[in-house]
């Protein structure tokens, strides 16, 4: 087996609170190799957003190691962090909110490279008329278009397109149907988990809804409180789950009718 | 903006044009040289001297319009100078924070507490008169205004997805801040600026006025005070010599503020609109005729368009639907297929911009197109109930769970304390909460809990007719199962009239009785729940019903 591209390993996360600390998420291990889509899945509160954000530096975690194609992201100076950074992105769950509004899609998939000066003019638009072809949008259409030119589906779609431009190892994608339309979500994830395989980059779905999980997702990671309470292959996981919080949240995504008349 | 105030904001844009040419063209405008001594001191208004002379026999025209000059150019100069450092401060501090923001911040706050007028004169005083004293005293006390207004753009800016996924992307500081952020607040520095001229134009006045110009280049605030040392009073050469300039600077100070507030108005689009009269829906051309079995809601042959500036869009379009009393409907269609319109139009709560063309909406057999405004408000919530999206923000956060549900109480019925106190209970119970809640602010409550509160909320009045849009949306699947029970409940145990608005199919087949699904504002299909899905009809049903995100189904702890 290769390497993992993502191995977090005992990762603790606190917030600051009124009545002091609270913890957030405490010892979380997860591994994510090559061209692997893991679910990160849970309720609300459950702290998979958490681990996102401390993987995409975007919180600092209190205890615990992140390490990204086997390098620590905690020993590191600020150009060697950003330069790592090249290697992970964050797909959030609003496209609506994650788009610089004044920007046109041409411009925002070229962000990444602008800001690691990756690439000559050339090199930059053959980069994002790939990424918009990955993501199965006509270039010349949409190019030129201003984000709420656009629908929330195909908005989502320019914010995957920019994180795959600077050909990443590692996606989190956090929620990335949640704002979608219901018809469009199995869709839109497939897409991602498909372009992981092909492209070999590693990628963690986060979501609440184990119906978006079974297709893509190869293995499961289920937290619960802060806590992983349960993970292992998919299929298995959601055939035999051991731990009661896994067999609720697999009995919310069956989608089996409330009976009139029960609490 | 409205016409009044784009008229006002032209009126104000003209009169600084005007002013511009005049302080940019004043050596030729003005008919003599004002620090020439042209005739007799302290003349009369002559046809040579429209204005009349000052005390040494200098022009007063003259100096009014080279006066203009002086007083624009300080005043200017001293806005760019408190702009820019206005900006500077408020950016760094709201997208820097921590210490940086607290050291700067309370260097702001100290400025704005200390009161202007007597503290520039103290500065002034201290460093003598002269211009380049008037600009950095002037610039010294505004910039804090600027700064204050700006950090707060910046505050929220920053904590904006799009400016968080640049960090994530590896952006440094100096990217995000010179390629988004200061773009961003461009439009904001603009009316700043206007305002600060303002603001600047009349402290010059005031300082002037105090004996801190300079001299030799007068300014109007100069003129008003030599005229008064000059006892202009004791004689009729007031009419001349003060009242100009002082109407000079007033009507300046005037048009900038009617220009600068048009500007902000523009760069807020929140403070737009806010006037506009709500449109009174138009008479339906038909009677009103309720027959006694009619459903809880019915809507007949309803159409809805909206203005916009390529014209008339079609919202909704033919769409009858009813729904009975104790029945729960789900409304299925996706973002852009009009459901929220019909959702508004059942509340009588259409936008400003959309207007019922054709068609009807009854609530309980009441025609909502006749009714008047205070009739439609007793209706709203007393008859037809909402259940809005975002609980949170349908919360206030700064007031008890217990008060919001005693105001929605008493908005229909008038009670005493104790009346009140136990209807609240009752609500709390019915979405199954314990009565001690009420004493909760809502961020003390989980997401599942607020919407709860939410529907309870939407019970207050007793209402018939329940409409929720999209109530289970930012709740995870476990927590959604749960509200979806409480309204599965309710619909049937208080025998309400319930249209669940939603994008999410798998949601509503779970609780619906019947389904109707809307595309492009037109109802494709209506049917009971289990016959819709298990052979759907129309094209798009079907895509719908095959795209829907569902487990397969599995026996728990079985054999694939």
């Amino acid at each position: 087996m290769t390497a993992p591209v993502l191995a977090v390993e005992g990762l603790t996360v606190s917030f600051r609170g009124r009545a002091g600390p609270v913890r957030a998420v405490t010892d979380v291990d997860l591994t994510v190799r090559a061209g692997e889509t893991v679910g990160l899945v849970g309720g609300s509160g459950a702290g998979k957003s958490t681990v996102a954000r401390a993987v995409a530096g975007l919180v600092r975690p209190e205890r615990g190691a992140i390490r990204v194609d086997g390098v620590d992201l905690a020993g590191l100076g600020r150009s060697a962090t950003r330069r790592l950074r090249r290697q992970l992105h964050l797909v959030f769950q609003d496209p609506y909110a994650a788009l610089p509004p004044t920007r046109r899609v041409a411009d925002v998939v070229a962000e990444p490279l602008a800001i690691h000066r990756i690439g000559d003019r050339a090199e930059r638009q053959r980069r994002v008329a790939d990424a918009l072809a990955a993501v199965r949008l006509d270039a010349s259409r949409y190019l030129s278009s201003f984000p709420h030119q656009l629908s929330g589906g195909e908005r989502q779609r320019v914010a995957f397109a920019r994180a795959l431009v600077t050909r990443p190892r590692l996606i989190l994608a956090d929620e990335p149907a949640q704002m979608l339309d219901a018809s469009l979500r199995v869709a839109f994830i497939d897409l991602i988990s498909e372009l992981a395989r092909d492209r070999g980059v590693a990628v963690v779905h986060i979501t609440h809804d184990l119906a978006l999980t079974e297709r893509p997702c190869d293995r499961l990671v289920v937290m619960q409180a802060g806590h992983v309470v349960e993970q292992g292959p998919t299929a298995e996981l959601l055939d035999r789950p051991r731990h009661p919080y896994t067999a609720a949240l697999v009995a919310a995504a069956s989608g089996a009718p409330i009976p009139r008349g029960a609490q | 903006m409205n016409v009044r105030s784009r008229r006002y904001a032209l009126a104000g844009a003209a009169t600084l044009a005007t002013l511009g040419v005049i302080a940019v063209l004043a050596p030729w405008l003005a008919p003599y040289d004002p620090g020439e001594r042209v005739g007799p001191p302290f003349a009369r208004p002559t046809p040579t001297h429209p204005l009349g002379t000052n005390d040494v026999g200098q022009d007063l025209l003259s100096e009014l319009i080279v006066g203009t000059q002086v007083s624009l150019l300080v005043g200017t100069v001293a806005a760019v100078a408190a702009t820019v450092l206005g900006t500077l401060v408020g950016v760094l501090a709201g997208y820097a924070r921590g210490w940086v923001d607290t050291v700067l911040m309370r260097a702001v706050d100290v400025v704005l507490a200390l009161p202007v007028l007597p503290l520039t004169i103290v500065i002034g005083v201290f460093f003598g008169p002269g211009l380049l004293t008037q600009i950095s005293v002037i610039a010294s006390v505004i910039w804090a205004g600027v700064a204050r207004e700006l950090r707060a753009q910046v505050l929220s800016l920053r904590e904006r997805e799009h400016v968080q996924a640049l960090r994530v992307m590896g952006a440094g500081g100096v990217y995000v801040l010179s390629r988004h952020v200061l773009p961003a607040v461009a439009p904001l520095v603009v009316p700043q600026f206007v305002l600060a001229t303002k603001t600047a134009i009349l402290l010059e006045a005031s300082l002037a006025f105090l004996g801190l110009g300079d001299v030799t280049a007068k300014s109007w605030g100069t003129m008003l005070s030599i005229g008064y040392a000059r006892s202009a009073f004791l004689t009729d050469a007031w009419l001349w010599w003060i009242i100009p300039p002082g109407l000079a600077v007033a009507l300046t100070v005037m048009a900038f503020a009617v220009f600068g507030y048009a500007l902000e108005e523009r760069s807020r689009p929140a403070l737009r609109d806010a006037s506009r009269p709500w449109p009174r829906p138009r008479q339906s051309p038909r009677p009103d005729r309720a027959a006694p079995a009619a459903p809880a809601l019915l809507v007949e042959d309803l159409a809805v368009h909206y203005r916009s500036d390529r014209g008339a869009v079609t919202a909704l379009d033919g769409v009858s639907l009813s729904v009975a009393a104790g029945e729960l409907v789900g409304l299925i269609g996706e973002s852009g297929s009009g459901k929220s319109t019909l959702a508004a139009a059942a509340l009588g709560l259409l936008p400003p911009a959309a207007t019922v063309t054709e068609g009807r909406i009854l609530v309980t057999g009441r025609d909502l197109a006749t009714l008047s405004a205070p009739e439609l408000r007793s209706t709203r919530g007393g008859r037809v109930g909402l259940i809005p999206q975002e609980a949170m923000s349908a919360l206030n956060p700064v007031r008890t769970v217990g008060s919001q549900l005693a105001e929605a109480v008493r908005a229909h019925r008038t009670l005493d304390q104790e009346q009140t106190r136990a209807r609240v209970e009752e609500l709390l119970a019915l979405v199954g909460l314990d009565p001690d809640w009420a004493k909760a602010h809502p961020h003390q409550l989980s997401g599942g809990m607020r919407q709860r509160v939410v529907i309870a909320l939407a019970l207050a009045g007793d209402p018939a007719v329940v409409v929720a849009d999209e109530p289970t949306s930012g709740l995870d699947v476990l927590t959604q199962a749960e509200v979806l029970a409480v309204l599965v409940r309710l619909s049937r145990e208080l025998n309400l009239a319930l249209l669940v608005v939603s994008h999410d199919l798998p949601m509503i087949e779970r609780i619906a009785d019947r389904i109707a699904v809307l595309h492009a504002g037109r109802l494709v299909e209506t049917g009971p729940a289990a016959d819709l899905l298990a052979a759907p009809r129309h094209p798009h049903t079907r895509s719908l019903v095959e795209a829907a995100p569902r487990l397969r189904v599995r026996v728990p702890g079985g054999p694939r």
